[in-house]
């Protein structure tokens, strides 16, 4: 796909969103309201305790952690329901008759409404956040480089992740409850809710097989600084891997679907 | 090998859809959650044809004969369950996207426009999307606006379009890049009778001088006697007939009828051999008899010599009725002409 149609689409997505102004502020608000609640949280349960470090993170890098953690989520806010919605009304038929790739046509509509949610929500609420809570970044060019890249590769990785869960619409057509598992899914592994550092042992070779914590975790983590400048690239290498396997099981679900799909309503 | 003048080889050509069966009412549903039966349902049924460029071709069949289904077989949405389809020499479920630049759509039931966009941003969209140079575009478009009436269109967002003007709309995107197929499914749904003649000529124009092959579905029987030299129908996914509607006409037009009405007093009739009552009105009479055997003017004779006749015309079957009868299977397309004509 040209660049510049894959940038018309992004434009398009995102001209969309911008019309929902309602939509917007809600967002900001209950994006905030997270922000708040996990903050909050982590103060409470650290007051408890003497120790002031735990499974590594100070109370300091703890609420840094929960502040980036969801400012990068809402930045990787998608519209996953996109190509089920297609398949259930049958508007797909109409995308499939376009000389473009229907990975990037959806990969065009995510970063439209990302790039959106980005500027309106998680700008503010970083700004807004910096002001209240203690948060300690460290500044270094390397690092941020460092994390921009390991940001964009996560953000290939859920826009990948949510393309294969939405071809299984192809199979079964109605896969809102899938979605929301997925979801559920997504948000524990990936280090949404609680680093992975505080996993119990148990749990953490199956985070390690799954591809969720280079989505969120990595990408924080190499921001807030809990990595060191040394590991980063072996992070990034990882993410590339994942990106393979996920096109790779991308790829063969879309050459089986096709056969499977069937266009509603004639 | 792909001659150069077929524009569409389809062969063997099939699909089948699993459809899964549940049980009736609540205890039936519940059932139908543990265990489900499927049924497969032969959408297309090993079709043959072939198309050449230029043709203007009538894909007809009542409502799930299959004929929206081969349309998005050669359109690359769906993939066959057996045989081979080639558009332009490009398959089109394997190669979707090269297919694609060189094929033209229109499903009437939906838009490849932008809801919330103006027409010409659209149009614009489209023209980056097919690759199409500014130059041929602008080109293009000058031919589009006037023959389709677009001009006032242009600067509306598409939501708020009526149907027909949205479906000239349709027809004008699917004609951006100039394809040298193009696939129309039901183009003239919902149009009233002016738009879907000012569309019909409009087709008719590309067609003769462009020179490009369409395919189009349609249920409107005008659409077809007036555009398609050629006739493909469609039955339960089988070809029942294939070939000029003008042959198909002849082929039925043993069956001429005459509306005949007499005056009151010679309202009943005689049986006349060779010649069949197919409906009776008080003194209003239609009357079939067979062409080969019998000329028309004998027939008006026998009858004028008989009976005082206050109206009399004489009708051609239309393609219409012909098919409805195919479809009801009066007609069969095998043995069309041993038909007796005396009860």
């Amino acid at each position: 796909m040209k660049p510049e149609l894959f940038f018309k689409f992004v434009s398009i997505s995102f001209q969309k969103q911008v019309t929902y102004r309602f939509d917007c502020f809600v967002g900001i608000v209950n994006g905030f309201l997270y922000v708040f609640i996990f903050t909050s949280l982590w103060k409470a349960l650290y007051s408890q305790f003497d120790t002031t470090v735990h499974n590594g993170f100070t109370l300091t890098a703890i609420v840094t952690y929960a502040v980036l953690v969801m400012a990068v989520r809402i930045s990787f806010t998608m519209d996953d329901s996109i190509i089920y919605r297609k398949v259930m009304d049958g508007s797909i038929a109409m995308e499939l008759v376009r000389p473009t790739s229907f990975f990037f046509m959806n990969l065009a509509e995510n970063v439209g409404h990302s790039l959106f949610h980005t500027m309106a929500r998680t700008f503010p609420i970083v700004i807004i956040s910096l002001f209240l809570f203690d948060i300690s970044i460290p500044f270094e060019p390397v690092r941020l480089l460092a994390f921009l890249f390991s940001f964009f590769a996560g953000y290939i990785l859920i826009s990948m992740l949510n393309f294969a869960a939405g071809l299984l619409a192809f199979w079964f057509v109605e896969i809102f409850p899938f979605m929301l598992f997925k979801y559920a899914l997504f948000t524990f592994f990936s280090g949404g809710i609680v680093p992975i550092d505080f996993f119990p042992e148990f749990l953490k070779p199956v985070v390690n097989f799954l591809p969720f914590q280079y989505m969120l975790y990595f990408p924080t983590v190499i921001l807030t600084g809990r990595v060191p400048l040394a590991e980063v690239h072996s992070i990034i290498i990882s993410q590339l891997m994942w990106i393979l396997i996920m096109g790779v099981i991308c790829s063969l679900m879309w050459g089986a679907g096709k056969k499977k799909l069937v266009i509603q309503g004639g | 090998m792909q001659h150069d003048n077929i524009a569409i080889e389809v062969t063997d050509l099939r699909k089948e859809f699993k459809v899964s069966l549940s049980g009736k009412g609540f205890l039936g549903k519940l059932q139908a959650l543990f265990h489900r039966s499927n049924k497969v349902i032969t959408a297309v049924n090993d079709i043959d044809f072939k198309i050449r460029r230029g043709e203007f071709v009538g894909y007809v069949g009542e409502n799930g004969a299959g004929k929206s289904t081969t349309i998005k077989m050669l359109t690359g949405i769906l993939v066959p369950t057996s045989g081979t389809a080639a558009v332009n020499g490009i398959v089109p479920y394997k190669d979707r996207k090269k297919n694609a630049a060189k094929i033209g759509v229109v499903f009437g039931q939906r838009t490849q426009l932008w809801w919330d966009l103006p027409v010409r941003e659209s149009f614009d969209l489209l023209r980056v999307i097919f690759r199409v140079s500014r130059s041929d575009f602008d080109r293009q478009m000058e031919k589009l606006e006037k023959a389709l009436g677009l001009r006032p269109l242009l600067e509306m967002p598409v939501r708020k379009l009526s149907l027909g003007q949205r479906m000239r709309c349709d027809i004008a995107a699917a004609l951006i890049h100039n394809p040298p197929v193009l696939f129309l499914d039901e183009p003239t749904i919902g149009l009233d009778v002016l738009a879907k003649q000012s569309v019909r000529n409009f087709l008719s124009e590309i067609n003769r001088t462009v020179g490009t092959t369409i395919i189009l579905t349609t249920h409107d029987m005008n659409d077809i006697e007036q555009l398609c030299k050629r006739l493909i129908i469609l039955e339960e996914g089988k070809i029942m007939f294939d070939g000029e509607t003008e042959l198909l006409k002849q082929k039925f037009i043993h069956e001429k009828v005459i509306e005949v009405e007499f005056y009151e007093n010679d309202c009943v009739m005689q049986e006349i051999s060779g010649v069949t009552v197919v409906r009776e009105q008080g003194c209003k009479k239609w009357l079939t008899f067979d062409k080969d055997n019998f000329g028309i003017g004998d027939v008006i004779g026998t009858i004028a010599s008989q009976y005082k006749i206050k109206d009399i015309s004489v009708k051609e079957p239309s393609v219409e009725s012909i098919i409805r009868n195919i479809y009801d299977n009066r007609i069969k397309l095998s043995t069309p002409s041993n038909k007796s004509f005396t009860k």
